[in-house]
């Protein structure tokens, strides 16, 4: 290190670095953040690394109960279910169908609502006060209601959730999207590139989108957390993930008429469940006080 | 004023517009036959199906089957349950008002709980309160509901036995339906053991009430906070210290009036999630609720009931989204002008 400057330089971060080290400061937000990797980690390694095949029914070891009870085997850490399939394998799978398809589904509904919504926010008039009805029909709709009813429509399946919840997750994607561009369009620094000659596709990759990647970023920890609990739901509602995918949600279905017997069953699923969506909550809120701070500073 | 309610009477008629076609075409992408999804009688003879495909119209155009659907919705002739074969409208009025008993005690607690609760975060933000009720609100609103319910029976039901785990009311009483709503019928009723009655049915609420007030409850939490701390920054503020307010008058004379206007529009947009909630809830505590009827209705693939149940439900949250931004519209009159 020098000691001495001798010439007096001010140091500006990137905002970038600005931001993550706003995030960094709040503990909660690297807690979150770390609990969500390993669950992204967990949903693409998970089906090397599960103990025991998932699906095997193993019929001399029915309804072990945890490892730390007394009858309990150290090769089984949370038991197995009443078809003698490894509890942990299971769980471990899960995490890829309900982390992992969550996931999906909110990047698919971000790429359409991004379109759609970039559509809507750069056209004027009819096209897009034609677009504002629509979307304040469909948002007044629950978003579980619609994924329930677009169920019941294609068919109860795991792939059918999917398209389900990403279609309910759709409108809030394009409604904030159009409104995030919007808000830019009137800045002054849009009327400039535009003297500047700039098209409307110049002004959209160049300026806009820029700008306010960062709020779709909340934006997609909100959606994401929603579609979490939005699949498990369904799952649960045995309406989505059929019996034996060991999707969090359906395995709480599943364990459901053995919740005297064995509580841990229904205890765990739930568990990660609540971890999953803590973990982008956490994330989530991380982001929009670091950006807040950052705006401050 | 006129101006505004009259663009909101036009946004609402080209929303439910949206949503009857919405319903309607329904019953052509359902599976299974159109005529009954529509009429949803389950033994179509012969010259009944040509009597209600000449009543459908649906030997003739899209357009004036959706014109003999709207005469259908608007006489009230809604169609039979799949399932029973009752008038569906009759059916949702036996399970709409017990929905509505519990969201309602639901938005209660959520705003008896929430208001003060995010006052007092605000008042220290970064102080060991304010941190500690931050934590249960984020805690709170990652809770899949299904999950809480459950544990809440397997602790106060199961393992202590305070508290029932399903129904409204206790199998030993007979309460005659007058309006639906539990505690108003009980009121109603002339019975000698009116109290003890009264006190069940406070049990068998208890529960899913504290289940189904969760979420909202900490979302309020947050939204009071947030809007506390904003309206704290304002220059009024500012003024009504320097002119030597106490922190009291400050609070309750212009900070709380103006940070509680937008809760208002909050209670309509927190209904929408309500009712997906108590959805699930009705189906964990069996509470004899819409949410419950609309899920036996897909299990037993009734569409008619299906199509049914997504029009009430979602014009009662239009309605109260409504309802709710012309209240707020009407207590502040900054709202007005856009």
């Amino acid at each position: 290190m020098r000691k001495f400057r001798l010439y007096f330089e001010e140091q500006h971060r990137s905002p970038l670095a600005q931001l993550w080290r706003e995030f960094a400061r709040q503990h909660s937000a690297l807690f979150g953040l770390a609990l969500f990797s390993s669950f992204l980690l967990l949903s693409l390694v998970a089906p090397f690394i599960t103990p025991h095949d998932p699906y095997l029914q193993a019929d001399n070891l029915l309804l072990l109960p945890p490892s730390w009870s007394e009858q309990g085997l150290v090769q089984y850490p949370f038991g197995t279910d009443d078809l003698g399939r490894d509890l942990l394998s299971r769980l471990l799978k899960g995490t890829t169908f309900t982390f992992g398809l969550a996931l999906v589904t909110v990047i698919g509904a971000l790429l359409a609502g991004l379109a759609l919504g970039a559509l809507a926010g750069m056209s004027q008039g009819m096209k897009s006060s034609f677009f504002n009805h629509l979307l304040d029909l469909i948002l007044t709709i629950p978003s579980l209601l619609l994924a329930i009813i677009i169920v019941a429509v294609l068919g109860p399946g795991l792939a059918n959730t999917a398209w389900a919840v990403s279609l309910a997750l759709l409108p809030q994607f394009v409604h904030g999207i159009r409104n995030a561009i919007n808000e830019q369009l009137k800045k002054d620094y849009v009327t400039a590139y535009r003297l500047d000659g700039a098209n409307n596709w110049q002004v959209l990759t160049r300026l806009i989108i820029p700008n306010i990647w960062e709020k779709i970023i909340v934006m997609s920890s909100m959606a994401l957390s929603t579609a979490i609990l939005d699949i498990a739901a369904l799952g649960f509602l045995s309406l989505g993930a059929q019996a034996p995918i060991p999707e969090w949600g359906a395995m709480i279905s599943d364990s459901l008429d053995l919740i005297y017997l064995a509580p841990a069953s229904v205890a765990i699923p739930g568990l990660l469940i609540f971890a999953a969506v803590l973990s982008v909550n956490l994330v989530g809120d991380g982001l929009k006080t670091a950006m807040q701070r950052r705006r401050e500073s | 004023m006129i101006n505004f309610l009259l663009r909101r009477l036009f946004l609402l008629g080209t929303v439910l517009f949206g949503l009857s076609l919405l319903a309607f075409s329904l019953g052509y992408l359902f599976p299974g036959d159109p005529l009954q999804n529509f009429s949803g009688i389950r033994q179509l003879e012969p010259q009944l199906r040509a009597e209600l495909t000449a009543a459908y119209r649906l030997d003739h155009s899209y357009l004036s089957q959706y014109l003999a659907f709207l005469n259908r919705l608007w006489h009230g002739d809604w169609g039979l349950s799949l399932a029973s074969q009752q008038p569906l409208l009759s059916e949702i009025r036996q399970v709409l008002p017990a929905t509505i008993e519990l969201t309602s005690y639901a938005l209660l607690v959520s705003f008896l709980f929430g208001v003060p609760l995010g006052i007092l975060a605000a008042i220290k933000p970064e102080g060991y309160l304010g941190k500690i009720i931050n934590t249960i609100t984020v805690a709170g609103y990652s809770l899949p509901v299904f999950w809480w319910a459950l544990l809440l029976i397997m602790v106060f039901s199961v393992g202590l036995g305070w508290f029932p785990s399903g129904g409204r009311l206790g199998v030993l009483y007979e309460i005659p339906t007058v309006s639906g709503f539990m505690l108003v019928d009980i009121f109603l009723a002339e019975t000698p053991y009116q109290q003890a009655i009264f006190l069940d049915a406070l049990r068998h609420l208890a529960l899913p009430t504290v289940v189904l007030a969760t979420f909202p409850t900490t979302v309020m939490i947050r939204f009071v906070r947030d809007a506390m701390l904003e309206v704290w920054e304002q220059n009024y503020i500012k003024t009504a210290k320097a002119k030597g307010l106490s922190r009291l008058q400050v609070l309750y004379r212009h900070g709380l009036r103006n940070a509680l206007l937008p809760v208002i529009r909050q209670i309509g947009l927190q209904f929408s999630a309500l009712i997906t909630l108590a959805m699930l809830t009705e189906v964990i505590f069996s509470w004899p609720g819409i949410g419950r009827w609309l899920l036996d209705s897909i299990y037993q693939r009734n569409f008619p009931a299906i199509q049914a149940g997504l029009m009430i439900i979602s014009v009662l949250v239009i309605t109260v989204n409504m309802l709710t931004e012309i209240l707020h519209t009407f207590f502040n009159p900054l709202a007005r002008k856009r």
